[in-house]
């Protein structure tokens, strides 16, 4: 049985895709068959992570999403950067960075209901393990779709004000909407915090389990956008906490 | 009044650098031709250095005329060498100021410094054997240049060489740097190696030169005390080093620490109160961990009174709007056969 893992966050920057881009190569170093597909129509970013040059003439999402092809035609293997040698597969759907797309995505919006049948097809034709959904930060009608057809939330924060307020308000949407499993990861994290009491306040205070405490980490922010941690650095300590992570939700 | 104290200073250390010359001029040392012991010469240099040079001036000009008054040479005799003595001690203090040494921390300091004190004997003394040259005819040239010129001017540079240094460092104006403890160092071995040479030669031929057993047994025994100079320089010079390499890595040691997160840096304490560049990188390792340990006590405070404040109203407000739509509640009735399909 596939798995639907949404990941999401109130804002902006508190590294959804990061975090997307090493838990799959994770799963799929294990020997899954992993999809990401990146529904941040408005601000894509994780196909940088795979070197996929998502200007090129290929499909994307959108293309799918506006009745242009097949779904499973927008799905690029990524293997590779996975560094998958247990016979795991990766695939990316990525959003169109195409100017003239995005604008269109913000003018006319499009089908929110094909992007369920998409994610079903996805997993039915690729036979997906494990299906990854990179949403666009707050909770607009395709966010919603993809939190109500997840098996697992995951909920990215960081530890302040503006992350805890907005944090309340996804949980409380994810049990009206009976998501299965919400898991919070707490991201950005300065390294001399108190890691084991601040995941215990945070639980407490959502009431949800914290299944990561991710510090800030300068190499990641050296690495930027190009390159997986985890495959770059894995026996980083980082890269023990997204191994974590993964034991979690990969159940 | 600065010119009051220089005077005061001038007169005061003038009269005690006239009883000891006073001494020194009754007792004569076996090797008095060669070097004799005069410490008292590092006395006008030294209040010229670290007071003013015309104080210095006034030392060796008073302490010279005091001490041939003692002596019963008379005082205004040999007016040259008060001229002489007061050059000795306004020189070094010149040539200190007019480069611009205040503390005297490096090996450019420490070098100008004993390059001074060496230029001025030897001005000095020039000075002094210019005008008897001229005026008094006390000497007899070639004759007086082994019996006294260069034994005045050995005497004095030798001393000076030795002990300027030596009382500046207990006046706390030559600071213990590494590379003032480095240069002391060669100097002082330098000094050591001259210095057991020079008096055993001086020994050997002092009272002896009969026969030539009696040289060649002399000659021994200046070998011997060499030796003994040299392995007691090389001993020194080991715990010279030692002083420097053992606080050394007792930092690294200390900076291992705080890299695993152990701030308290007491241990160094005593290599924090020395003077040179490893008592101030002590001094700067220890307020550094000092202040690592307050900002990451701060952090944990922090975060031990982190308190997640949601706002409540707001988020019923939040949710509301979402949960409201038509979109929402159709969602939500067909989630559960979303997820089933």
């Amino acid at each position: 049985m596939a798995k639907t893992i949404a990941i999401h966050s109130f804002r902006g920057g508190t590294g959804k895709s990061n975090t997307t881009a090493n838990l799959a190569c994770l799963l799929a170093g294990m020997g899954r068959r992993v999809g990401i597909v990146d529904t941040d129509l408005q601000s894509p970013g994780i196909h940088v992570l795979f070197g996929l040059d998502a200007k090129g003439p290929g499909y994307a999402l959108n293309d799918f999403l506006w009745g242009k092809c097949e779904v499973t035609r927008a799905a690029y293997d990524v293997t590779a950067a996975a560094e998958s040698s247990s016979g795991g597969r990766l695939f990316l759907i990525p959003a169109s960075i195409r100017a003239g797309d995005i604008a269109r995505v913000l003018h006319y919006g499009y089908d929110v209901n094909l992007l369920k049948e998409g994610y079903h097809r996805l997993i039915g034709d690729l036979s997906l393990d494990f299906l990854f959904v990179d949403t666009h930060p707050g909770l607009n009608e395709e966010t919603l779709l993809s939190i109500a057809i997840s098996d697992i939330l995951l909920i990215l924060l960081r530890p302040d004000h503006q992350d805890y307020q907005g944090t309340s308000v996804t949980v409380e949407i994810s049990r009206q909407l009976e998501v299965p499993r919400t898991c919070l990861v707490l991201n950005k994290v300065p390294e001399n915090f108190d890691r084991a009491a601040l995941a215990a306040k945070v639980s407490a205070a959502y009431d949800c389990k914290v299944v990561g405490v991710l510090n800030h980490e300068d190499q990641m922010m050296t690495l930027a956008s190009s390159g997986i941690f985890v495959i770059r650095y894995p026996d980083h300590p980082l890269s023990s906490e997204f191994k974590s992570i993964v034991r979690e939700v990969g159940q | 009044m600065r010119a009051g104290k220089i005077i005061l200073a001038g007169c005061l250390w003038g009269a005690v650098y006239g009883i000891m010359n006073g001494i020194s001029n009754t007792v004569l040392l076996p090797s008095a031709p060669f070097i004799s012991i005069r410490p008292q010469i590092a006395l006008p240099m030294v209040i010229g250095i670290i007071s003013h040079p015309s104080a210095g001036f006034l030392v060796g000009f008073t302490g010279n005329l005091i001490g041939d008054g003692i002596s019963g040479f008379g005082l205004w005799k040999f007016w040259n060498w008060h001229l002489a003595n007061g050059l000795i001690g306004f020189l070094p203090g010149m040539i200190v100021r007019y480069a611009g040494i205040g503390k005297i921390a490096t090996v450019r300091d420490f070098g100008i410094l004993e390059m001074g004190v060496i230029a001025a004997s030897a001005v000095s003394v020039g000075a002094a054997v210019l005008l008897d040259y001229g005026f008094l005819h006390f000497m007899n040239f070639p004759e007086s240049f082994p019996s006294w010129i260069l034994p005045a001017f050995l005497t004095d540079a030798v001393n000076g060489f030795i002990l300027v240094p030596a009382v500046l460092i207990m006046a706390r104006r030559l600071i213990l740097t590494l590379e003032t403890r480095t240069i002391l160092l060669i100097t002082t071995l330098l000094v050591l190696a001259i210095l057991s040479t020079a008096i055993s030669i001086t020994w050997s031929v002092w009272d002896d030169l009969v026969s030539t057993e009696a040289m060649i047994e002399n000659f021994y025994l200046a070998g011997i005390i060499s030796v003994l100079f040299i392995v007691a320089g090389f001993v020194a010079s080991i715990a010279f080093i030692r002083r420097i390499t053992d606080p050394v890595s007792r930092l690294i040691l200390a900076a291992e620490e705080v890299e695993k997160g152990r701030y308290d840096l007491a241990a160094l304490e005593p290599i924090s109160r020395r003077s040179d560049e490893l008592g101030q990188l002590s001094r700067v390792l220890q307020v550094m961990a000092d202040q690592v340990r307050k900002r990451e006590n701060h952090l944990l405070l922090q975060v031990q009174e982190l308190q997640i404040k949601i706002d409540l109203d707001r988020k019923a407000k939040d949710v509301a709007e979402i949960v409201e739509t038509e979109y929402f509640q159709t969602l939500k009735k067909r989630a559960k056969e979303f997820r089933a399909s």
